[in-house]
C-alpha cells in the first residue's frame, strides 16, 4: 500500500481549555494508481485527515506510513523533505499567488530544492506543453481564467513530479464544465501511474467513473455505511 | 553549482520579486530607515572630520602654553617669565605670543586676533596655512584673516581695514592673504598680524604678552616640562597641546554624543516602527507564507527569505544613507549640522571636510543601525516562520 493509516487519531491543543479531537482511530489503506475520494460535511475531519496523508503533520497516536515512511519517527523537518518528494497539493480555489507569474507559481516548490533556473524553465515548460497553458507563461497569475488557473494549480503539483496527489475541495468554486475538466485530467494522471486522493462532496467528483473508492468521513471517524 | 548554493540563490531571487511586489510598504522602511542611517552617519562623519582638521591644524600650535592667572582670570604675563624658564632643560625657545578677542560692533562680529612674534618657531606652520605665497613673517601692518572675517570686513576688492585700539584712535591694516579653506575650522574669525600690531591694536606694553609659548626639544617631554613651569611660575596656567587638542575632541565630542543621543532616539523609534511593520503579518503574507510552506518550503527556508527581505532593505538603506551622508558632509559641507557641530563665535566657519571614511567607522555605523534592525525582526521572522502549513488547506 502507498498510504497506510492505523487506528490514527488527532488531537489539536492536546491538554489545553480549546483541546479538539479531530480524528479517532481513523484506519485506512489505499493502494497505488488508485483515486480516492474523501467525502463528508465541514468540520467532519477529511482536512486533518488529508494533512495526514500529505505528511504536514504527524498523528497523535497511531500509526500513519506514507510512502514507506512511518510519520511518527520524522522529526518535522523530514516531514517536510518527504513531503516535497512525494506529495503535490492542489487546493480549494488552488492558493495561487496572483502577483507571480503562471511559470513562477510553477516552479515554487523547486526554489527550496536547489534546482537551477534553466532546469526550472524546462520542467515548467514540459507541464505548460502538456497542459496546454504555455501561452501564459508570464501572465500574472491574477489574470488569468479559472480554467487555467486550476491547471497552473495541476502543474505546480506535478513540478517535483511526486507518486501521489492530493486536491483539497478542487471543484468547489468551479462551474460543471470545469469540474468535470478538472476530473478528466486527475483520470489521466491516474493513467499516467499517480495515486490520487481528493476530498469532495461534490457528485461530479464522487460518482465519476475514475473514482475506485469513496470513503465517508463523519465526526472524525470513517463513515461505514 | 552546489545545490545549497543554488537553494539561497533561489531564496534571494524570490525575496527580491517579493520586495517587489510589496514595493509600497518596503519602500517606505528603507526610506525611513536610510533618513535615520543618513542623519547618524553624517554625525558621525563630520565628528570625525572635524577631529582631524582640528588636530592638523593644531599641530602647528606650541607644545607649551603659559598663561598668567590673577583672581581665577588670565592677565597679561611679562616677558620677563620667560627669562625664569631658561633654567629648565629641554627648553628649545620661549616666544611671546598674544591672543586676543576683537568685537566688531559695527558688524557685530567677534574676531580672534592672534599676535606672532617674527622668531616664533613654527610660524611657518602658520605660513603655510596661508593660500598662495605671502611674505612671512608678515610685515608691520599687514595681516592674514580667516575666510569669514574676509567675508564679514567685506574688504574685496580693497585690501585695506582698520580697527579702533583701546584710546579709540584707528588702526589701519592691510590685507596680505586669506588662510586655506582646510583650516577654517580654527581660522574662520581668526586675523593674524606682527606681535607689535596686536600689542598696538590692544594696548599691551611692550614688556607683556598675553601668553608664553614654550618650545621643547623633545615632544615625549612636554609634560614633564609643564610640571617643571607650574613649579617655577605658580601663578600661571600652564597648557600643553595634547591637553588643547583633547579639549577639541571632548568638545567635539560632546556635540556630536549630544546629538547622537537624540538621533538613536530617533533609530529607536524606527526600530520599533520595524517591529511593527514585520510583525504585523497581513492575510496576504500569512496565506502566501501557508502556501510556501504546504509546498515544501521548511521553516528554515522561511526564515532564510525573511531574512533575505530584512537584509536586502537594510543593506540598501545603509548604503543610501551613508552615501548621502558623505555627499552631505564633503560636498555640502554638513550644512544641515553646522550649527550644532562647529563655531563658538558669531562667525562661522565654512567647512571642506574630507572625512576619513576607514572599515572601522563602516562597521561601526553597520553596528549601530542595520544590526539593531535586523535583531527586531528576528522574532516576527520567527513568527511568519511558523505559519502552519495546515493554513492553506480549506479546513
Amino acid at each position: 500500500m502507498l498510504i497506510e493509516l492505523e487506528n490514527v487519531t488527532k488531537v489539536y491543543n492536546q491538554g489545553r481549555s480549546n483541546e479538539v479531537q479531530a480524528l479517532t482511530e481513523v484506519s485506512l489503506a489505499i493502494a497505488p494508481q488508485t483515486m480516492v475520494c474523501l467525502k463528508g460535511p465541514s468540520g467532519s475531519g477529511k482536512s486533518t485527515l488529508l494533512s495526514i496523508i500529505g505528511c504536514i503533520f504527524a498523528p497523535t497516536s497511531g500509526r500513519a506510513t506514507i510512502a514507506g515512511k512511518p510519520l511518527a519517527r520524522l522529526p518535522d523537518r523530514f516531514l517536510t523533505v518527504h513531503r516535497r518528494a512525494t506529495i503535490g497539493f492542489i487546493f480549494q480555489r488552488f492558493n495561487i499567488l496572483p502577483a507571480l507569474s503562471v511559470a513562477e507559481n510553477i516552479v515554487l516548490p523547486l526554489l527550496p530544492l536547489g534546482v537551477s533556473p534553466k532546469a526550472r524553465r524546462e520542467r515548467a515548460g514540459a507541464l505548460m506543453d502538456q497542459l496546454a497553458i504555455r501561452h501564459r507563461e508570464h501572465f500574472p497569475a491574477g489574470q488569468i481564467s479559472g480554467g487555467e488557473l486550476q491547471r497552473v494549480a495541476i502543474a505546480r503539483a506535478l513540478i517535483n513530479d511526486p507518486p501521489i496527489i492530493l486536491a483539497d475541495e478542487p471543484t468547489a468554486h468551479l462551474d460543471s464544465r470545469l469540474s468535470r475538466e478538472f476530473m478528466q485530467i486527475m483520470a489521466d494522471l491516474k493513467a499516467a501511474g499517480k495515486t490520487i486522493v481528493i476530498t469532495s462532496h461534490d457528485p461530479l467528483v464522487t460518482e465519476h467513473a475514475a473514482i475506485d473508492r469513496v470513503i465517508g468521513v463523519k465526526d472524525g471517524r470513517i463513515d461505514v455505511p | 553549482m552546489n545545490a545549497a548554493f543554488e537553494k539561497h540563490c533561489n531564496i534571494l531571487d524570490y525575496a527580491l520579486s517579493a520586495l517587489w511586489r510589496r514595493r509600497l510598504k518596503n519602500g517606505g522602511i528603507l526610506m525611513v530607515f536610510a533618513a535615520v542611517i543618513f542623519l547618524v552617519a553624517s554625525f558621525q562623519l563630520v565628528t570625525s572630520a572635524l577631529t582631524e582638521t582640528a588636530g592638523k591644524v593644531l599641530a602647528a600650535a606650541p607644545e607649551i602654553t603659559v598663561q598668567r592667572m590673577s583672581a581665577g582670570r588670565q592677565e597679561a604675563i611679562p616677558l620677563a617669565y620667560g627669562d625664569r624658564l631658561h633654567e629648565i632643560f629641554g627648553i628649545r625657545a620661549t616666544v611671546p605670543r598674544i591672543w586676543g578677542y576683537y568685537f566688531d560692533e559695527v558688524r557685530g562680529a567677534n574676531y580672534t586676533v592672534l599676535g606672532v612674534a617674527p622668531d616664533m618657531p613654527q610660524a611657518d606652520g602658520l605660513g603655510k596655512a596661508v593660500s598662495g605665497s605671502v611674505p612671512w613673517p608678515l610685515g608691520q601692518g599687514r595681516v592674514v584673516l580667516g575666510r569669514a572675517a574676509a567675508a564679514t570686513l567685506e574688504l574685496q576688492p580693497r585690501q585695506l581695514f582698520s580697527f579702533f585700539r583701546p584710546d579709540l584712535s584707528l588702526k589701519p591694516m592691510t590685507v596680505a592673504g586669506v588662510f586655506r579653506p582646510e583650516t577654517e575650522l580654527l581660522t574662520a574669525d581668526l586675523i593674524a598680524m606682527p606681535l607689535a600690531d596686536a600689542r598696538d591694536l590692544f594696548g599691551i606694553p611692550a614688556s607683556q604678552a598675553t601668553d608664553l609659548c614654550v618650545y621643547v626639544a623633545n615632544p615625549a617631554e612636554i609634560v614633564t616640562i609643564a610640571e617643571k613651569i607650574s613649579k617655577i611660575l605658580p601663578d600661571t596656567r600652564v597648557l600643553t597641546r595634547p591637553q588643547i587638542q583633547k579639549t577639541y575632541q571632548v568638545v567635539f565630542g560632546w556635540r556630536s554624543g549630544f546629538a547622537s543621543v537624540c538621533l538613536l532616539a530617533a533609530l529607536a523609534a524606527f526600530a520599533i516602527l520595524a517591529w511593527d511593520k514585520a510583525s504585523g503579518l497581513s492575510p496576504e503574507e500569512r496565506r502566501e507564507i501557508a502556501i510556501l510552506k504546504i509546498l515544501g518550503w521548511e521553516t528554515s527556508d522561511i526564515l532564510a527569505l525573511r531574512f533575505w527581505e530584512g537584509g536586502l532593505v537594510a543593506g540598501l538603506a545603509f548604503l543610501l544613507g551613508i552615501t548621502l551622508a558623505y555627499f552631505h558632509v564633503v560636498f555640502g559641507g554638513a550644512a544641515l549640522f553646522k550649527p550644532v557641530l562647529v563655531g563658538w563665535s558669531v562667525l562661522q566657519p565654512t567647512l571642506s571636510l574630507a572625512p576619513p571614511v576607514t572599515l572601522k567607522e563602516v562597521l561601526l555605523l553597520l553596528a549601530f543601525t542595520v544590526l539593531p534592525y535586523l535583531a527586531v525582526t528576528v522574532i516576527p521572522a520567527w513568527r511568519a516562520a511558523s505559519v502552519p502549513a495546515e493554513s492553506a488547506l480549506s479546513g
